[in-house]
């Protein structure tokens, strides 16, 4: 229920993020294991290289956990303003956002405790989920 | 200082430059207490207010002197300080504004023991739903807003003296347990654009605080201590402060702190902006700065006094220009307030009209968001109704005007957005 919950908002607050600038494709794809979740949120809207080191940067802000226990209940509620996505960073592991070959871009976020290790979690690597 | 883009380096360096600001408030308010009344006289004050009534709005500077009311602020700062490090949080915009509102208030309010009970329920809170203290460490902070409850259980109703200490830290203890749930529902209610969401917790949670007693006879009306001579420390102590700050960001952080502070005046200020994150402390603690000298500036200008509110209103507009106030956002709540003082022709030196300039800020992120007409707009509600919420809460919520605001920027706000959802494009 708690991770339901948690990913509902996390998806909803993304999806928000991406919905502003109107694309005209929207792809969110979802991985879960026990001990990690993977998401990875894909649109086709052009994004400069400032505008994509910012949004890297508001994903990968440090861990923040008096912050994300509290306010980050606002992730995924309260929709009104501009998508802010440093709510989704404080609770989240690591963050990577790239340019597709398609001229949108991807959003791979990786969710777990402290034990989980992101880079052995990804569909691209099964040699090294193997491991 | 050199700029460094590390993160690990950054946060470091943060947490030190912060931590000599917060060091250096809590020291400037002992020194001051001690200058003021000497020390055994302040001693002595400060454990008499241990135990008095602390219900809005009860001026500890009228009650026990400046230097008892110092004294009393440092210790509790110090305790805010202290719950920090214990939880290993380092200090940000947020942090620096928690404890600065501990400390603001300790001058009309908040003791180290109508504090304490609440911080440990609402640590037992987080326990409860398998989360860590750390993870509700602002909600505790903020919510010694509702000490008066202690205070009231413990030296108001009427218990044996054997009963109602351990009956006013059980009270305590269970306010703080409801705490987190009722302030995470609260901020849904105005999405974070008021920034004194423990406020308008504490005034709901106050609304059933005072309701029972009331039901029960006695007498819950609000209490009006407030203190008209201004002394030389309480006049100085905020500009000090500010002057303080300014030098912190320019010795550390130089020219820079200039381009930092005119990003900041582009953010909204909504719910969590944390001015330290999102553009650099050295523009932070210099809008803090400025903004503590402009609004000291303004009390001294009307003619109010300065004393244990007033400081107490000023130190929460210090604390939070590190977290959500900027003059862009700020300037149209204060003209906003202005107006309806002009119109309704309420005198600017009344103590809840001088009080709502100051605390009336928490409504800034409305005017960063949708502009200086809605600023205006929630300024001029926001003193209208400010006027009767501290009675419906018979005082026992130290943060009416967060109370007030909260309502006001939820009105504000459900309005706004049914608009946008709703619009025809």
């Amino acid at each position: 229920m708690k991770r339901r919950e948690f990913l509902v908002h996390l998806i909803s607050e993304i999806s928000s993020f991406i919905l502003q600038g109107q694309p005209r494709k929207m792809v969110i794809s979802l991985h879960q294991e026990a001990d990690g979740i993977h998401l990875a949120v894909i649109d086709d809207r052009q994004r400069s290289d400032a505008e994509i080191k910012e949004i890297e940067r508001s994903l990968n802000a440090a861990r923040r956990p008096e912050l994300a226990g509290y306010y980050g209940e606002m992730a995924g509620h309260d929709l009104l303003g501009s998508a802010r996505l440093n709510l989704v960073g404080w609770q989240i592991k690591h963050a990577d956002v790239m340019k597709t070959p398609e001229g949108g871009v991807m959003l791979n976020l990786w969710i777990g405790g402290e034990a989980f290790e992101y880079h052995k979690f990804t569909l691209d690597e099964p040699s090294a989920r193997e491991k | 200082m050199p700029y460094t883009k590390n993160p690990e380096v950054l946060l470091a360096t943060r947490d030190r430059v912060l931590f000599r600001f917060v060091a250096a408030t809590i020291t400037l308010f002992l020194l001051f207490g001690i200058l003021a009344d000497g020390p055994s006289s302040a001693l002595e004050g400060f454990l008499r207010l241990q135990t008095s009534p602390t219900r809005l709005l009860s001026d500890f500077t009228v009650m026990e002197g400046v230097g008892a009311s110092f004294v009393n602020a440092a210790c509790v700062g110090l305790a805010g300080l202290l719950v920090l490090r214990f939880n290993k949080i380092s200090f940000s915009g947020p942090t620096v504004a928690a404890i600065f509102t501990m400390i603001g208030f300790a001058l009309f309010g908040k003791t180290l023991l109508n504090c304490i009970p609440i911080i440990l329920g609402v640590s037992i809170a987080a326990l409860i739903v398998g989360k860590q203290p750390k993870e509700y460490v602002l909600i505790a902070m903020f919510g010694t807003a509702l000490g008066p409850v202690i205070s009231f259980v413990a030296f108001e109703v009427g218990f044996p003296p054997f009963l109602a200490l351990p009956m006013s830290m059980l009270i305590g203890i269970v306010t703080g347990i409801i705490l987190p749930p009722l302030a995470i529902t609260m901020l849904h209610l105005h999405q974070g654009y008021s920034l004194y969401n423990v406020g308008l917790t504490a005034g709901f949670i106050g609304l059933f605080a005072a309701s029972i007693p009331s039901a029960g006879g006695m007498d819950i009306s609000t209490i009006e201590q407030w203190g008209e001579v201004s002394n030389p420390w309480l006049i100085a102590i905020i500009p000090a402060l500010s002057l303080i700050a300014i030098f912190i960001a320019l010795f550390y952080y130089g020219r820079r702190s200039w381009k930092e502070f005119a990003a900041i005046m582009r953010l909204s200020g909504r719910l969590p902006s944390d001015f330290c994150e999102l553009e650099g402390q050295g523009g932070a603690l210099l809008n803090a700065g400025i903004l503590g000298l402009a609004y000291s500036a303004f009390v001294a200008i009307i003619g109010a006094p300065f004393n244990g509110p007033v400081i107490g209103g000023l130190m929460t507009v210090v604390g939070f220009g590190l977290f959500g106030k900027h003059p862009r956002n700020v300037s149209p709540i204060f003209l906003g307030v202005l107006a309806a003082v002009l119109i309704f022709g309420k005198s600017l030196t009344e103590s809840w009209v001088v009080l709502a300039f100051l605390f009336g800020t928490a409504l800034a992120p409305l005017a960063g968001e949708f502009g200086f007409v809605v600023g205006v707009l929630a300024g001029f509600l926001h003193l209208v109704v400010v006027e009767r919420t501290g009675a419906w809460h018979g005082g026992m919520n130290l943060y009416n005007n967060g109370f007030a605001g909260g309502l006001t920027a939820t009105l504000i706000v459900s309005v706004i957005e049914w608009f946008k959802t709703n619009e025809r494009k």
